[in-house]
């Protein structure tokens, strides 16, 4: 599956449009996580369990994104887009869209 | 077409200010600000207070949860020499002591609304003689008589409603925090300054009954040996520091008085009042 | 008194790791933008009509960068009067190019040489007790041109 957030693939012709297909994941951390992040709210610097937990996440809307498309008979997923919203304290979803193509 | 990654220079983005100058700026100018909107407002519900009627506020009762010696010969005597100091303080006539003994190991003593004044049996089992013990009846009957327990109610209602107000509108947690405790202290000063107050006129009062004003410092004493477990700042206590007051006594004894004079006893029977025995008691009860 | 003491340690040991992590981390963005110096990030979708890359691929990198107690209680005290809150201004500066970097990481590991159409997001994470926002995570992704 080539995905790309180009609305074109160089050298490639768009054969046919399935539509949107999208992907989403909805984490929220555990208590360990936020008492780290308490600490490093003080000491400040990068919060590596949440980078991973929100790059998990966002790997897995992709890959929900990914298996729409599949399910419909595309081959590419193009113009993808991600975007984040805090749904509660403490939880995030994360989001992946684009369009579904077969590319020749 | 030619793709290429240029370097930036740095800085753009971020301002070049030194974040401890800014922190300087913003404390100083934040709280600063903070504690002269308390300063002005406390002073203004200070003012007002004044004009409140002392029936109004002798009508405000606190009801305390005490084990009290009232009627017994302790509060009775207590409450004799209350009266003697109230008519040497030139009270109005309107204005009532009534004093309670309480029984706690506090060593304190305190004046509230409506002319009431509370003993603690802790502080009156350190009493060496009477003119200490008239000297703290005189400080609290003078809180009284400048009405500071009416005035700190009224402070400490609009300026709490100042802060609260203020706080809901900032709505952030360290700095509201932080405001509460500015405003705490600002508070402070004016509650230090009614100490001073009322040891001016407690002092006279003791001048006029005893001719002077000996063993006033004895009271300061049985504090000072209470403190010297933690002393705390001036700056964060709601009392001038007990040298300081101690250091006043002696200042006053150098222009009034006789240094030589006798302190005068406690009535023989004080202590035995202190801890009554199990027929006392049913006395008081029956009483 | 206790609760002021407590408030001058956190914000000293606040200044302290903060300044300290934030020195280090700048040199460490330093010399990793110029060792990616030969990997240009594009923000334009249509790339060149001649480029005829051998594959395409979405690459993406992220961090979430809190900020040290110092800076935020500078911030609190900065909502009150208003103005430019100059303390957060390294903070999304650091996290958006961290973010860049690892997207060019990820890029470079699948042997790319441009970036297109790379965009930026950035979103608040800790909105827990109190309101304080003091984190921000910062995706940065585009489309790698591997020839």
């Amino acid at each position: 599956m080539l995905v790309t957030n180009l609305e074109i693939v160089p050298g490639k012709r768009i054969q046919k449009h399935y539509g949107l297909v999208q992907g989403s994941s909805v984490r929220a951390k555990h208590v360990g996580r936020d008492i780290m992040a308490g600490l490093k709210n003080v000491f400040g610097g990068e919060l590596k369990g949440y980078t991973e937990l929100l790059q998990e996440s966002r790997q897995e809307a992709t890959d929900r994104m990914i298996e729409q498309a599949r399910a419909v008979g595309a081959n590419a997923v193009l113009n993808v887009r991600f975007s984040t919203s805090s749904v509660t304290a403490g939880a995030a979803e994360l989001f992946a869209y684009g369009t579904a193509v077969i590319l020749e | 077409m030619d793709y290429s990654n240029p370097q930036i220079p740095e800085g753009i983005n971020v301002s070049k200010t030194h974040p401890l100058s800014e922190f300087a700026l913003l404390t100083v100018g934040v709280f600063g600000a903070i504690t002269i909107i308390v300063l002005i407002l406390g002073f203004f519900a200070d003012k007002l207070a004044h004009y409140i009627p002392y029936k109004y506020e002798s009508r405000i009762t606190i009801n305390y949860d005490f084990e009290t010696y009232d009627n017994s010969p302790l509060q009775q005597y207590i409450q004799s020499l209350a009266n003697r100091i109230a008519a040497a303080e030139q009270l109005p006539e309107e204005m009532r002591i009534s004093v309670s003994v309480v029984e706690s190991d506090t060593v304190n003593a305190f004046a509230s609304l409506g002319g009431k004044i509370v003993f603690f049996t802790g502080l009156l089992e350190k009493i060496p003689n009477e003119n200490a013990l008239a000297m703290v009846m005189a400080h609290e009957i003078a809180h009284i008589k400048h009405r500071h327990p009416i005035r700190s109610l009224g402070r400490g209602v609009v300026v709490g409603l100042f802060v609260t107000l203020f706080s809901s509108a900032i709505g952030n947690d360290i700095v509201s925090n932080s405001m509460g405790n500015v405003s705490f202290i600002s508070q402070l000063k004016f509650s230090r300054n009614n100490e001073e107050e009322a040891d001016t006129t407690a002092l006279d009062a003791l001048q006029q009954i005893y001719g002077h004003i000996n063993g006033a410092e004895d009271l300061f004493k049985i504090l000072k040996e209470q403190e010297s477990i933690h002393q705390i700042p001036e700056f964060f206590s709601t009392h001038p520091y007990t040298d300081g007051r101690i250091r006043h006594i002696e200042s006053m004894k150098q222009n009034v008085g006789d240094k030589e004079a006798l302190l005068t006893e406690l009535p023989q029977q004080y202590n035995s009042w202190m801890n009554p025995s199990e027929s006392n008691m049913n006395v008081n009860a029956d009483l | 008194m206790l609760e002021l003491i407590t408030l001058i340690v956190l914000l000293a040991l606040g200044y302290g790791f903060g300044r300290v992590a934030e020195l280090r981390h700048y040199r460490s963005i330093q010399s990793r933008e110029a060792q990616y110096r030969n990997l240009p990030a594009i923000a334009t979708k249509f790339p060149d009509p001649s480029l005829r890359p051998r594959e395409t691929n979405l690459v993406t990198g992220n961090v979430v960068i809190s900020v040290d107690y110092f800076k935020r209680f500078l911030s609190q005290l900065r909502n009150i009067v208003g103005g430019r809150v100059k303390a957060y201004e390294t903070l999304l500066d650091r996290a958006r190019r961290e973010a860049i970097l690892r997207m060019k990481e990820d890029a470079h590991s699948q042997g790319a040489s441009l970036i297109f159409n790379v965009k930026l997001e950035t979103s608040s994470i800790y909105k827990g007790k109190g309101r304080a926002i003091g984190s921000v995570e910062v995706l940065a992704y585009g489309t790698a041109f591997m020839d």
